[in-house]
C-alpha cells in the first residue's frame, strides 16, 4: 500500500501496474519532463492534411465549410474526411494542417466538455472559452517546440453573440467577420471579405450559403441560437472544361 | 455491540477472532443512518432517487447534491457519508475519462464498478485508513443498454434491477419489488421512485428533505442528468398525493 | 567547383516558433502626458490576417503598452504583465508605479534570455512625479526614452496639441509606405494629475475615456481609420 496521500485518487493505469505492485519510486510519472530530454522525435511537419476553411458571420449567426479531403503529401489519400466538428451545443471548429493533430485536438476537447458537463453546475461553454482554450494549447505546445500543426477556426453563437476566431500552430490568435485558413486565406478571404464586410447583420442565411457556395466547398456548418446543424457532404457542380484552352502550363502536345 | 472493548475493532487492518472486520460493519452502520438512496433499472433507462435529509433550513435548496454525475452516460447516488461520496464520484470520473482515454470509447458500467469496488476495498487493509462510510449506487445506460449496480463500504459489487441503500432500504426494496421494473416507462419509473421515497421518509425522526432524481435513457438523450422540473413537481405532487391514500 | 551535395545527407528541419505579424508603434511623451499609439492590422507575409488586432493595451491609469512583433507571443506576454499587475495590486492596495513595471517587464524578457518573447514593447505612462514618460524594449533589455540632449538639464518636450497630428500624420505615411501598416489607429493618452492639455482633448471628434480609478491621472482612446489597401 501507498501510505503517501498525494499519490492517492490518482487513476489507474491498466496497461502498467495494474495492482499497483511498483515501489514508489519506480512509478510511472505524470508530471512534468525535463524540457532538454533528447532522443525524442516531435512533429516537424505535418503528414495527412486538409486544407482550406472558410468562415463567414451572417444575420443569424456563422456559417463555416470545408471541403472532406485529406491528402497524403500531393496523393489525394482520404476523400471523405470531416474537419468541422462541434463542440458543445454553440461551437462548431474546423481544421486545415495535419489530421491526426486534430483528431487529438477533438480528444482534448471530449474530455473537455466531459469535465465541463459532469461538474452539473449550469455552466456550458461556448466559443469564446474554446477559443482561448485552444489557443493556450497551441501556444503551450509551440513553447515545447511540439506544435500540433493545424490551423483552426472557431465559430459559434451564445447569448445572443456572434463569435467567430482564428488559432494556428504557432499559437497566433485573431478574429475578423470572415476568415479562412491555407490556400483559402489568399484566394477565397478577397472574395468573402468584399461581400461580407459591414454586412454581417444583414446577411440572410440563403445569402450566405450562396456566398460559401460559389467559393466551393463539401460539407457546410451553420451555428445559430437554435444550434449547431452540419450538412452532408455534398458534391458541387465544377466547370474544368477551360481547362482544355489553358497553354503553357504542364505537359502537352503542341 | 460484543466488538466494542475487544480491541479488535480499532483498526482494519486487524480482523477478529471470529473472522470479522469491525471497521468495515461500523462504516456500513454510517450508511444506514443516512436519508435513503434508490435506483431503478427499468425498460429502456435509469432512474436514481435519494431521500436527502436536511438538517437545516439555511441550506440553499439544491445544494450538496448527493446524486452526480459521473460521465456522460454515468450517474451515481450514495448514501453515508456525504464527503466520502464526492471523493468516491471524483475518482469514479478520473476512472471514467482514463478508461476514455486507453480505449476511446465510453466506459461500461461494469468497468466503472469493478475499478470502485477496487478502490473501496483497498481502504479495507491498512491501518492507516478508514473504509468508506457510503454505499454507492451506480447507473448508466451503457452498449449493453441499462446497468445498475451497487458498492458496498467492504468493496463488494453486484449488479441489481433494483437498489435501495440507507435508512429507509428495507421498506424500498418491498417496494421495488413489486414493481415490474422491466416494462417500466422511464417517466413511470419517475414517478414511482419519488412515490417510494416519500413513503419511506419516517416523519417521526427526520423532519425535513429534499427528493432529488436523475435519468438516463432515451427521454434524456442517453445524458444522466436531473428530471427536469415540470415531471419533477408532477413527481412529487403525486407522490405527497399518494402518501395520503396509503396512510 | 563546389562541393556536390550528397542527396543522402540528413537534413535538419526544424519547426520555426516564430513569425512576424507586421505593424507599427510609437510613444511621445510631453511634459505632463504620454501619447502610445499602434495600427491594428495584423499580417503575415502578403496576407491581412485581420483589420482588428489591437496592439496598443492599458495595463493602469497610469500605464499603457503597446507591443510589437510576434502576435502569439505579444498577447502572452500582455497577459502575463497583466496577471503580474494584478497580484502587486492584491499585495500592496495600489497600481504598480510605471518605473517598477519597465523594470518588471525587463526582467521579465531577460527570464526568457534563451528562449525570447519575440516583441519589441514600448511603455508610457506617467511617472510619480506627475511627468510623461516612455520606455522602449528590445527583446531583452530596456532604456528610458526622453533623456535630455546632450548639453541641456532638460528633454525638449512638445505640447499635446503639436503630438496628436503628429501621430496621425505619421501613421498616414506609414500606412502609405509599408505594407504591413494601415487599416485602424488606436491613440492612448494618458494625462498627468491637473494636466493642462485636458481642456484641448474635449473637442477631439470620438475621443473615449477609459480612466478607471480615482489617482488623478486619466486615460483617453482615440480611433482613427487607416487605408485598408
Amino acid at each position: 500500500m501507498d501510505h503517501f496521500p498525494t499519490n492517492w485518487g490518482r487513476p489507474r493505469n491498466d496497461a502498467f501496474d495494474a495492482y499497483g505492485t511498483y515501489p514508489i519510486h519506480q512509478r510511472p510519472q505524470n508530471g512534468p519532463k525535463d524540457a532538454f530530454v533528447d532522443g525524442v522525435q516531435r512533429t516537424q511537419q505535418p503528414i495527412v492534411t486538409g486544407t482550406s476553411v472558410l468562415a463567414i458571420k451572417f444575420k443569424d449567426g456563422i456559417m463555416m465549410a470545408a471541403d472532406t479531403l485529406a491528402s497524403y503529401g500531393s496523393l489525394a489519400r482520404f476523400k471523405d474526411v470531416q474537419r468541422l466538428f462541434p463542440v458543445g451545443d454553440n461551437t462548431v471548429i474546423g481544421a486545415g494542417g495535419d489530421m491526426s493533430d486534430f483528431q487529438h485536438i477533438q480528444t482534448l476537447l471530449d474530455g473537455l466538455t466531459i469535465d465541463e458537463f459532469t461538474a452539473q453546475d449550469g455552466h456550458t461553454l461556448g466559443p469564446a472559452e474554446i477559443h482561448e482554450y485552444l489557443a493556450q494549447v497551441m501556444y503551450a505546445r509551440r513553447s515545447k517546440m511540439n506544435p500540433l500543426w493545424n490551423a483552426l477556426l472557431v465559430g459559434g453563437v451564445k447569448d445572443g453573440k456572434k463569435f467567430l476566431a482564428f488559432v494556428d500552430l504557432l499559437g497566433t490568435t485573431y478574429s475578423a467577420s470572415t476568415l479562412a485558413t491555407g490556400y483559402g486565406a489568399h484566394i477565397a478571404q478577397p472574395l468573402l471579405r468584399k461581400a461580407v464586410e459591414g454586412y454581417e447583420n444583414v446577411l440572410t442565411e440563403e445569402q450566405a450559403l450562396k456566398i460559401i457556395e460559389t467559393n466551393m466547398k463539401y460539407q457546410v456548418a451553420i451555428i445559430t441560437e437554435e444550434g449547431v446543424r452540419i450538412s452532408e457532404s455534398k458534391t458541387l457542380d465544377t466547370h474544368w472544361s477551360f481547362a482544355e484552352g489553358i497553354r503553357g502550363y504542364g505537359a502537352q502536345a503542341q | 455491540m460484543t466488538s466494542i472493548g475487544t480491541g479488535y475493532d480499532l483498526s482494519a487492518s486487524t480482523y477478529s477472532p471470529d473472522g470479522r472486520i469491525f471497521q468495515v460493519e461500523y462504516a456500513n452502520k454510517a450508511v444506514e443512518n443516512s436519508g435513503t438512496a434508490i435506483g431503478l433499472k427499468v425498460k429502456d433507462g435509469i432512474v436514481l432517487a435519494v431521500e436527502k435529509l436536511v438538517h437545516s433550513k439555511l441550506l440553499v435548496p439544491e445544494a450538496n447534491r448527493r446524486i452526480q454525475t459521473i460521465d456522460r452516460h454515468v450517474g451515481l447516488a450514495t448514501a453515508g457519508l456525504l464527503a466520502d461520496g464526492r471523493h468516491l464520484s471524483n475518482r469514479a470520473r478520473d476512472e471514467a475519462a482514463n478508461y476514455r482515454e486507453t480505449y476511446n470509447s465510453p466506459a461500461p458500467l461494469k468497468d466503472v464498478a469493478d475499478r470502485l469496488g477496487l478502490y473501496v476495498q483497498a481502504y479495507t487493509l491498512y491501518s492507516s485508513v478508514r473504509p468508506f462510510g457510503i454505499s454507492t449506487i451506480l447507473g448508466a445506460v451503457d452498449q449493453d443498454g441499462p446497468a445498475l449496480y451497487v458498492v458496498e463500504p467492504s468493496g463488494v459489487f453486484f449488479g441489481y434491477n433494483g437498489a435501495a441503500v440507507g435508512k429507509g432500504r428495507q421498506l424500498a426494496k418491498t417496494e421495488l419489488e413489486k414493481l415490474k421494473l422491466s416494462e417500466l416507462s422511464m417517466r413511470d419509473a419517475v414517478l414511482e421512485a419519488a412515490r417510494i421515497i416519500y413513503l419511506v421518509h419516517d416523519d417521526a425522526k427526520e423532519k425535513d428533505f429534499e427528493l432529488e432524481i436523475s435519468w438516463i435513457g432515451p427521454d434524456s438523450g442517453n445524458l444522466h442528468v436531473h428530471v427536469p422540473k415540470d415531471l419533477f413537481d408532477e413527481a412529487e405532487a403525486k407522490a405527497k398525493a399518494a402518501l395520503e391514500t396509503f396512510e | 567547383m563546389p562541393a556536390m551535395v550528397s542527396a543522402a545527407q540528413p537534413v535538419q528541419r526544424s519547426f520555426n516558433p516564430y513569425t512576424e505579424n507586421g505593424g507599427t508603434i510609437l510613444a511621445i511623451a510631453g511634459a505632463d502626458f504620454s501619447v502610445i499609439a499602434g495600427d491594428t492590422r495584423q499580417s503575415e507575409g502578403y496576407s491581412i490576417q485581420t483589420r482588428y488586432a489591437p496592439k496598443v493595451f492599458r495595463l493602469t491609469d497610469k500605464a499603457v503598452l503597446a507591443v510589437n512583433g510576434f502576435a502569439a507571443d505579444g498577447n502572452m506576454f500582455v497577459k502575463k504583465v497583466r496577471q503580474r499587475l494584478e497580484w502587486y495590486r492584491h499585495a500592496h492596495a495600489k497600481d504598480m508605479p510605471i518605473r517598477a513595471i519597465a523594470r518588471l517587464i525587463q526582467t521579465m524578457l531577460y527570464a526568457r534570455r534563451f528562449f525570447p518573447f519575440y516583441v519589441y514593447n514600448i511603455l508610457g505612462g506617467i511617472e510619480e512625479d506627475g511627468t510623461g514618460a516612455v520606455y522602449s524594449f528590445d527583446l531583452l533589455i530596456y532604456f528610458k526614452n526622453q533623456t535630455p540632449a546632450p548639453g541641456t538639464a532638460f528633454p525638449k518636450h512638445l505640447p499635446l496639441s503639436t503630438v496628436l497630428p503628429l501621430v496621425i500624420d505619421s501613421f498616414t505615411s506609414a500606412t502609405e509606405r509599408h505594407i504591413e501598416v494601415g487599416d485602424g489607429l488606436e491613440i492612448y493618452i494618458v494625462l498627468s494629475k491637473g494636466s493642462t492639455a485636458l481642456q484641448s482633448l474635449q473637442t477631439i471628434r470620438g475621443i473615449q475615456e477609459l480612466t478607471a480609478t480615482n489617482d488623478g491621472e486619466r486615460v483617453f482612446v482615440i480611433r482613427r481609420e487607416l487605408k485598408k489597401d
